[in-house]
């Protein structure tokens, strides 16, 4: 199945300072820009919090076209290419998307849009705020991984997993380093069922969106994922981070021109089919009132929000209060797509003020427990609850369900 | 004499930074040319001419008041923005100067459950508004074709117009009164008598609706305490199908007296439209092929109510040949009202290829008698420019019931052009400013208004407005008003034409 990102020529063209977008590029600018209904604004978290329209879909593809028609530089639009999470609502909310979409090919690409812009400006030398930081960041990232000094399999050392197998479970090295005990419970939660599953030994970083900025190693790193994964003979890759997911199912198909050589699975869609198939039962009472925090890059990047609400459904003993998915367009946790917080590090205080929106939105709900799904937005929540001083706890879904199983 | 205005330099920009901060003082090309346009077709090869020479975004009525005592002071041109989804171009700067973006001011001040008003900054949203109302019980009944993303501000600068004006009327019949900043940055409340939540007083000039449907000329609402209704138990839409525009209309006439107060609005589809519809809409559900015209109704009321509305309605219907078109379209197509006004890819030129096309929306107010004849003409005049020009597109009317808690007396009639934008030079952007003119006239002949819903003040409209709709001697009041209010000329200037009362 062809993603929309493959078939954009135009993101595939180096830009230059001088550069003026090609006419299939300014037909994206100028129907975002002519849209009548902007519904990419009131949907997007960083206008909820600047009010600057500047910052919308339909303002990052009007200084684009400014730039075609000659009012406006490249080298001008750095800083405000930096106000941009990447959560995906506006894409996802666009009437275009929505109705004409598939048919003209024409679904709005902001997220991506976003990342080619960054890239094109880093790699023509023009700085913007924070792209140092960004590039030291993601720069050690790569450079640990390639120094062998990330524990990316210690967390599973007593667990017994092969080195292989149909069904492989996948994360990078955000989890293996930052959210072992999500790891571990999963793996425990797959056991129980039966699955027989391996891991492989050196998942390198997925880094959903910024692999660009890093031009041919970035490449190098995709295409030693898919070997390694290939190798093991996975047929089934499951993965247990949203962020991964996403760089799997739609930035890994752009890098190399086609599909993956296998299926590509979500832990909890994983997860709820086992449960369907009776071969998980959740049995003993939850007693906690939850509600559920949809990730981004799960529900509005990849359309999956029914499988974690399956699941806390499926728990004996819980109160579950549900906002649905498509209210929660408008939410995010304030980290964004960028595995090293790209978004947190040009702008800290909106990313904490998108955050406590949400949570004070929580609080208004009456739970005692936000689930999570997404290893980003639980490290977030956490930040912006002590900052915030609110008490709520945050677990993610698989501890309430290792729970419900009685899993240690 | 005509005025000359002072410019936007660096000490200005300085000043501006001081009242509303650094990161609100926008100077970089690209966010100003942003705020060039609002939402009706606009001249691309002309863009540089409307961008603004600055941006400020306000954080409270105090900010706003600072920048227009400044632009008074150094006579610089301010246009206030909202929303920017306003057909009228009431946001586009004709002279540069100062852009006064208000979203920043949006939150809800006080919600007052005892006395049912709610009082909000004017940057929020209409959908925003309505979502936090829902969830304690309430109901924000304001619903413009663009209710998720226009803004209350906007709302009341342009007078905007609601789908469903027969259980809550229009933006007008919902504000109790309001905080203006005037264009020599005085701040006032507006609105019935004294009462900041009265509904209704007889005390003084009835100044609240000289402030609602300015187009920006007469200062910046920054504040308004707005009229909240209890939820509807039930919203029940119905969609009937006719042989024929003519039987569509001929039974609307029928609907219009029937007297039942739960129905919202009743919208005739005409022919055209119905034709694209089936050509372009994604969305749309088949119809068999002898249904060329439909009409779609909604109600709102307590279960009772609308229980006997429903049956009611279903009766007169069918006295003109009126298919009830089931709930899955009626349901359907009503909830998707907001979302599907404009795809870029649905107007086509004559060989039948989509094109990059944008939409211009007509909204004359036109009497139930003559919406016949007015259907018949506009949709030759467009069949006529498409064919001279092949950058123009016939993309159907609606006709919707235009009166506040009745459903008697005129419709918002829209005619949907859909425009080459992309592709427009002047010699075609003139040629779409006198079929825009051709329209408005048909409407003036059968004693219309030109515009029911988004104001007079674009290119096309503008002219006859102030020449042939408006009396003389109404004109003339305005331009002293806008003369006594705005010494300096500062506020929108150029807009309505006003720039002839300081000559």
């Amino acid at each position: 199945m062809p993603t929309a990102h493959t078939y954009k020529p135009w993101y595939k063209t180096p830009w230059k300072d001088d550069w003026i977008p090609d006419e299939v590029a300014v037909i994206d600018c100028y129907t975002t820009f002519a849209c009548r209904h902007k519904f990419c604004r009131e949907v997007c978290p960083v206008y909820q919090v600047t009010g600057n329209e500047s910052y919308t879909s339909y303002g990052f593809h009007t200084a684009l076209l400014a730039v075609k028609r000659g009012y406006e530089r490249l080298s001008n639009l750095g800083d405000t290419f930096t106000y941009c999470l990447q959560c995906g609502a506006c894409q996802l909310r666009c009437p275009d998307t929505l109705f004409a979409g598939d048919f003209y090919r024409v679904p709005k690409t902001t997220n991506l849009l976003v990342t080619k812009t960054r890239s094109e400006i880093i790699r023509l030398g023009f700085k913007f705020k924070g792209s140092d930081d960004i590039l030291k960041a993601i720069n050690k990232v790569v450079e640990d991984f390639e120094t062998g000094r990330m524990p990316l399999v210690d967390w599973a050392k007593d667990l017994d997993i092969p080195r292989e197998g149909e069904v492989i479970l996948f994360y990078d090295y955000f989890m293996a380093t930052q959210m072992t005990n999500v790891l571990r419970l999963w793996a425990k939660i797959l056991k129980t069922a039966g699955v027989k599953f391996g891991i492989i030994e050196n998942p390198r970083p997925t880094l959903l969106y910024e692999l660009d900025y890093l031009g041919e190693k970035g490449v190098k790193l995709v295409k030693e994922n898919i070997d390694a994964l290939q190798k093991a003979g996975a047929k089934t890759v499951v993965v247990a981070d949203p962020h991964v997911y996403v760089s799997l199912t739609q930035d890994y198909p752009r890098f190399i021109g086609s599909d993956l050589p296998f299926d590509t699975v979500f832990i909890t869609d994983f997860v709820w089919k086992l449960i369907k198939e009776g071969r998980l039962t959740p049995k003993k009472s939850v007693n906690k009132k939850v509600t559920y925090h949809d990730p981004c890059m799960l529900n509005k990047v990849s359309g999956i929000w029914e499988s974690p609400r399956n699941i806390l459904k499926s728990i004996p003993g819980l109160q579950f209060i549900d906002e649905d998915h498509v209210t929660q367009w408008y939410y995010c946790c304030g980290h964004g797509a960028s595995e090293v917080g790209s978004f947190k590090i040009m702008h800290e205080d909106i990313s904490y003020q998108i955050g406590l929106r949400r949570l004070r939105r929580v609080v208004e709900l009456g739970v005692d427990t936000l689930v999570v799904a997404c290893p980003h937005c639980n490290q977030q929540f956490n930040e912006v609850k002590l900052k915030a001083k609110i008490d709520i706890e945050i677990r993610d879904i698989s501890e309430i369900l290792a729970e419900s199983l009685d899993i240690k | 004499m005509l005025m000359s205005y002072g410019k936007v330099d660096e000490s200005v920009i300085e000043r501006l930074r001081k009242i509303v901060g650094d990161e609100n003082v926008l100077v970089a090309p690209h966010h100003r040319f942003l705020r060039a346009a609002s939402a009706a077709p606009f001249p691309l090869h002309k863009w540089h001419v409307h961008a603004p020479d600055v941006v400020v975004l306000p954080g409270s009525t105090e900010e706003v008041a600072e920048v227009v005592k400044l632009a008074n002071e150094k006579k610089i041109p301010i246009v206030p923005r909202a929303g920017g989804t306003g057909l009228a171009d009431g946001a586009v700067p004709l002279k540069g100067g100062i852009v006064v973006d208000i979203k920043r001011m949006n939150r809800i001040l006080e919600i007052d459950e005892e006395n049912m008003c709610v009082t909000v900054e004017a940057g929020i949203n209409n959908q925003t508004l309505n979502m936090e109302l829902r969830r304690l019980g309430y109901w924000w009944p304001f619903d413009p074709a663009s209710f998720p993303v226009s803004i209350i501000g906007g709302n009341i600068g342009t007078n905007a117009w609601s789908l469903i004006p027969g259980v809550s009327g229009h933006i007008r019949d919902l504000v109790r009164s309001m905080v203006v900043v005037l264009p020599t940055g005085k701040v006032i409340r507006v609105g019935e008598g004294g009462g900041k939540k009265i509904s209704k007083s007889s005390i003084g000039y009835q100044l609240k609706y000289l402030f609602i449907g300015h187009q920006g000329t007469l200062g910046i609402v920054t504040e308004a305490t707005l009229e909240m209704f209890p939820l509807p138990e039930v919203e029940f839409p119905a969609f009937f199908g006719y042989r024929s525009f003519m039987d569509a209309w001929r039974n609307a006439g029928k609907m219009a007296k029937s007297g039942l107060r739960t129905m919202a609005t009743h919208i005739i589809f005409d022919e055209e439209k119905i034709e694209a519809l089936r050509r372009d809409d994604e969305a749309y559900i088949p119809l068999p092929a002898h249904i060329k015209s439909v009409i779609a109704t909604a109600f709102y009321g307590t279960e009772a109510e609308v229980k006997g509305a429903a049956k009611r309605i279903m009766e007169i219907a069918a006295k003109d040949g009126g298919v009830y078109l089931g709930p899955e379209l009626s349901e359907g197509d009503w909830a998707s009202r907001h979302d599907r006004y404009h795809i870029s890819f649905h107007g086509r030129h004559l060989d039948g290829q989509v094109g990059t096309y944008s939409w211009h929306c007509e909204d004359a107010a036109v009497n139930y008698s003559a919406l016949p004849y007015v259907v018949k003409r506009w949709h030759e005049l467009v069949k006529e420019w498409k064919r001279k020009y092949d950058i123009f597109d016939d993309m159907g009317g609606f006709y919707y019931n235009n009166n506040a808690f009745k459903q008697w007396g005129d419709y918002l009639s829209e005619i949907d052009v859909f425009i080459d934008e992309y592709h427009l030079t002047e010699e075609t952007w003139q040629a779409w400013l006198e079929l825009k003119r051709r329209i408005a006239e048909v409407v003036l002949e059968v004693g219309g208004s030109i515009s029911a819903a988004h104001g007079g003040t674009r290119p096309g409209d503008v002219e006859l407005v102030v020449s042939k709709e408006l009396d003389p001697g109404v004109y003339e009041i305005m331009k002293m008003i806008k003369k006594m209010l705005d010494p300096n000329n500062i506020m929108n200037p150029g807009k309505y034409l006003l720039d002839t009362a300081y000559e």
